[in-house]
């Protein structure tokens, strides 16, 4: 199916309560890495880099979020962004950090979808960039599954919102 | 072996690599070796079969810097270390090897496997209404692998989104954790060998920590340098890498 503009595509959902499906865009995916990293391997340089997770009870509540859905994904396009945030992160532990990463979409069984850039409307990637498109595209191939998206990004937040789509932001569910 | 018998000047630039390059990854590394150990987490994975961020020395440093290592290694002003690192490594393989040997001889114990599968079947009953949030994917052996590797590692409280956070809140208790208590799986031999080798990797890291220490601080007086990159009062954009 492609991903055409998500008011059109979407039906518009109240919140009723469901718990299905939980999209993650990088940027929580980023936060439970290193939160990981710094409190529990003790890598405390990298705490400069932690934004929202930066204590216990906000990783907790982040947790018990995304634990509350029967299934997780993301798309391939926010693993190429975790390589780049990867890359300008670290010049010499990228494999440590890579394995975090691993570590987190084993122990919460993440799934991985592609959605292909000639399946996205072209106005939308222009728009909002082929990662954030393939968020939407996401939610759009799942709506059957109620599918709510789990981001940091405020702009993105706002487009879902607009869409009728169910989102959350990170700060907001752990604080 | 070539030796160097020429004594570095004073803000060598040889000496500063050792130390930037060489010491302060490793110090960092064994550091926090003795954080996790000293909470028994040897960040063994059933999927690596490895201690993940307990690593040999030289796995500590970048590799574009193993010129310095090993120019570090021959020279007469830095004596005892290479024993010491292989000490080190030879510890950590002990670990890995004894981690292993526990790991196989659970996995391959009828009794644990057979209750992993009643605790399993019990936790699904009981957690029906949640059915579907992935462990209930799992086959049996996939969830005793996971148990293994939480016993190896001491592992108490999972992260709440984690597929086995739930099960294994309400399930640890259930598993053995002393070494008679491994008696009916016939590991209590293994899990006390491998006891003794995570002792001996503590001991061993304690020791070359406060070596590595110690030697820097005298690198650091002796040839007049700073123990990290500094230039003009302001922290050096190479100052270190947060995974070194």
């Amino acid at each position: 199916m492609g991903v055409k503009h998500p008011m059109l595509a979407m039906p518009s959902l109240e919140d009723d309560g469901r718990r299905e499906l939980l999209i993650l865009d990088t940027g929580p995916i980023r936060e439970l890495v290193l939160h990981q990293a710094v409190f529990r391997l003790g890598f405390d340089r990298l705490r400069s880099e932690l934004r929202w997770l930066t204590n216990k009870a906000a990783y907790t509540r982040c947790g018990r979020f995304i634990a509350a859905f029967k299934r997780k994904t993301t798309s391939a396009s926010v693993a190429a962004e975790l390589n780049h945030w990867i890359r300008t992160t670290e010049q010499h532990g990228q494999e440590k950090l890579w394995n975090r990463v691993y570590e987190e979409f084993r122990q919460m069984a993440m799934d991985e979808e592609v959605v292909k850039l000639l399946e996205m409307d072209l106005h939308l990637v222009a728009r909002f960039g082929p990662i954030d498109t393939s968020l939407l595209g996401l939610a759009v191939r799942h709506q059957q599954e109620y599918p709510t998206l789990l981001t940091s990004d405020r702009a993105l937040h706002g487009e879902f919102q607009k869409a009728g789509l169910h989102v959350s932001l990170l700060h907001k569910i752990s604080s | 072996m070539a030796v160097n018998a020429t004594v570095p000047p004073i803000h060598s630039k040889r000496v500063e690599a050792w130390v930037y390059s060489v010491l302060n990854p490793i110090i960092e590394g064994v550091r926090r070796e003795l954080l996790l150990l000293g909470r028994g987490d040897l960040t063994w994975r059933a999927y690596s079969h490895r201690c993940e961020y307990i690593r040999p020395i030289q796995q500590y440093l970048d590799e574009s810097q193993l010129p310095n290592l090993e120019d570090f290694l021959c020279d007469p002003l830095n004596p005892q270390f290479k024993a010491e690192f292989k000490r080190h490594d030879l510890a950590l393989n002990e670990v890995e090897g004894k981690a292993e040997r526990f790991f196989t001889g659970l996995m391959n114990s009828e009794l644990f496997r057979k209750e992993v599968g009643d605790f399993f079947r019990e936790y699904a009953e009981k957690s029906s209404a949640s059915a579907g949030r992935g462990i209930a994917d799992m086959t049996n052996e996939e969830l005793a692998k996971y148990v293994v590797e939480y016993l190896i590692n001491n592992t108490g409280d999972l992260p709440p989104h984690y597929l086995t956070h739930d099960f294994w809140k309400e399930y640890r208790p259930r598993f053995p954790h002393l070494a008679e208590e491994f008696d009916p799986y016939k590991e209590r031999q293994s899990f006390q060998d491998l006891q003794f080798a995570v002792v001996d990797l503590r001991r061993t890291s304690e020791s070359l920590s406060n070596r590595l220490e110690e030697h820097r601080r005298d690198l650091c007086a002796r040839f007049d340098i700073p123990a990290a990159p500094w230039a003009n009062g302001r922290k050096a954009p190479d100052a270190g890498n947060a995974f070194s």
